[in-house]
């Protein structure tokens, strides 16, 4: 029920991101809101794989921080051994990143909370091991990446092309077969083996893809950023950004969580100058308010808006008649 | 040859055997109750045989294949599927969408695109008009409807039905029992049922079998169980028999 776009709404959608590509060109962007816009972008595609996983299966993992650090070092070896090209690099890394996420197949047993706190534990041990890690890694002092300054100009295209098809993929996953069995496994699980639907096959290969996205995102993200460091890449705060982008945006909405991603970037990215302290606050406060009287996050706030308004026409036009 | 056949089936929850023992045979085209008072282990009974829970001892084959012990999903699609006693639909899919779940795991018995065998399915069990509906919004006779059609969706050659008429007023648990009837004689699905309304039990039934404290106490038709000194001694205690 939650996810019918209106009319013309794909046609809107295609006009956005051709406005999105054209930018840099037509708006000549400062190299500043060049980074913030192909961080956002980035950002978007993780954002709405971790949805696939946590808002359509209804699984909240707070650790695929291991899958984007996972594809940002391999994609950062790869890129480094001069063996690939980079967009083949970065493709290995995400298919890495999709293989490690199938390691979660003993946790995928657990459910809610467990899952949850399971998926803490070995995030945080994944971080650890890959800083300690030194010669894959570089250990604490990380790695810088030889970028040509050409490729990274042109990674604002290659991140606003994932964004755009991740998305794309988010509203055909939700629109089809597949998008009701896993919606059937969040509401029953028992249920749902009952008239077939193997709830371990399904977790299994939705773990899989959303692991190989957010891969995928963290090797544009280190090519980009062209240094990469263990802590920030395996952190729990990259993990925690996850789970905020698609709890603000609307989690289990297919596209809340790219309303998420630019708010969080924005609100991060302003505050984190001059109040360093504050955002994380305010994200605390916002997922409270969230929990607590949206929980479709900004979609829920718009769509409750929108009715809102159309109930006060309604009336309007009802008085006017009267 | 019978169709499901259920040897010497055990399942004990810690010190307590819920099924001790149970045999029983279902025969292609029947209708089998199964009757008992509370706690003699009928849920249960449909629990194993569906994979829900997996069996302490035992063997349970649907026509000759062992099926005893598998997950629930891989014996839905080998075709022997469940329904829930207190209702249990999907509730932020539409009742179409609820049987369109069902409808993709009917493991090569049935032909065409799930979404369009599920609104028949839907037809059948005169949900139609509803198919667009949210199953909180319909009433419980319609939501043991949607129970029905969700289960009828995977095509099943034995359907077992968990008190699908009990909690339902007269006329409409008239119609489910010819409904019940109707899914026999035009899906061609053999049909277990358990169920405490006994004039639906006795109309429909052709075989009944009684169970007590996880033990088949009782086999027969049903003017020969409800009979039974047994039974009687079952359901109104020793000497309650005439």
């Amino acid at each position: 029920m939650i996810g019918r776009i209106p009319r013309g709404g794909a046609a809107g959608c295609a006009a956005a991101v051709a406005l999105l590509a054209a930018a840099p060109v037509v708006l000549d962007l400062t190299p500043y809101s060049h980074n913030l816009l192909t961080l956002a972008f980035l950002m978007i595609a993780g954002a709405l794989a971790w949805n696939w996983m946590g808002g359509y299966v209804g699984q909240v993992s707070f650790g695929h921080a291991i899958m984007f650090g996972i594809g940002g070092f391999v994609s950062a070896r790869l890129v480094l051994s001069g063996a690939l090209p980079a967009p083949l690099a970065w493709i290995a890394g995400g298919l890495v990143g999709g293989v490690a996420a199938l390691g979660a197949h003993p946790m995928l047993r657990l459910r809610g909370p467990y899952f949850s706190i399971a998926t803490i534990g070995v995030g945080e041990a994944a971080r650890l091991i890959f800083t300690y890690w030194e010669s894959f890694t570089g250990g604490s002092s990380g790695l810088s990446l030889p970028i040509d300054p050409i490729l990274k100009y042109q990674l604002y295209w290659w991140s606003l092309w994932l964004a755009a098809g991740v998305a794309a993929a988010s509203w055909l996953m939700r629109r089809s077969t597949l998008g009701l069995q896993l919606l059937a496994i969040k509401s029953d699980v028992e249920a749902a083996a009952d008239v077939g639907v193997s709830a371990t096959f399904y977790q299994d290969l939705v773990f899989c893809l959303s692991g190989a996205v957010v891969g995928l995102t963290g090797a544009l993200y280190a090519s980009y950023f062209a240094y990469i460091e263990p802590a920030d890449l395996f952190g729990f705060d990259r993990s925690i950004g996850f789970v905020l982008m698609a709890v603000i945006g609307g989690l289990g909405t297919p596209f809340g969580p790219i309303l998420g991603a630019v708010v969080f970037v924005l609100l991060r990215q302003s505050l984190l100058a001059t109040y360093p302290q504050l955002y994380l606050g305010l994200y605390g406060g916002l997922l409270i308010v969230i929990i607590l009287f949206e929980p479709l996050g900004l979609t829920g706030l718009g769509l409750r808006t929108a009715r809102l308004v159309r109930r006060l026409r309604a009336s309007r036009s009802a008085a006017r008649a009267a | 040859m019978s169709l499901l056949a259920v040897r010497a089936l055990s399942r004990s929850f810690g010190g307590l055997r819920a099924l001790d023992g149970v045999d029983l045979a279902l025969a292609e085209g029947e209708i089998l109750g199964v009757i008992g008072p509370n706690g003699a282990g009928k849920t249960t009974l449909f629990g194993v045989i569906a994979g829900s829970l997996p069996p302490s001892a035992g063997e349970v084959q649907l026509a000759g294949r062992h099926i005893g012990g598998m997950p629930a999903h891989r014996i839905v699609r080998a075709g022997v599927v469940r329904t829930h006693q207190i209702v249990r639909p999907f509730p932020h899919l539409t009742v179409l969408e609820n049987a369109t779940v069902a409808a993709l795991h009917a493991g090569g018995r049935a032909s065409g695109p799930a979404p369009s065998r599920a609104a028949e399915v839907l037809e059948f069990v005169g949900l139609a008009d509803r198919a667009d509906r949210l199953p909180g919004t319909l009433t419980l006779a319609a939501r043991k409807r949607v129970e029905l059609a969700r289960a009828l969706a995977t095509a099943p050659r034995v359907l077992l039905l968990d008190e699908v008429i009990a909690g339902l007023a007269p006329a409409e648990a008239h119609a489910l029992a010819a409904l019940i009837r109707r899914i026999r004689d035009e899906r061609g699905a053999s049909i277990i049922m358990i169920e405490h309304v006994m004039p639906a039990v006795m109309s429909l039934s052709d075989r009944v079998v009684v169970l007590d404290h996880g033990k088949r106490i009782a086999e027969g038709t049903p003017a020969e169980v409800v009979r039974d000194p047994q039974v009687l001694a079952a359901y109104l205690g020793p000497g309650g028999a005439p």
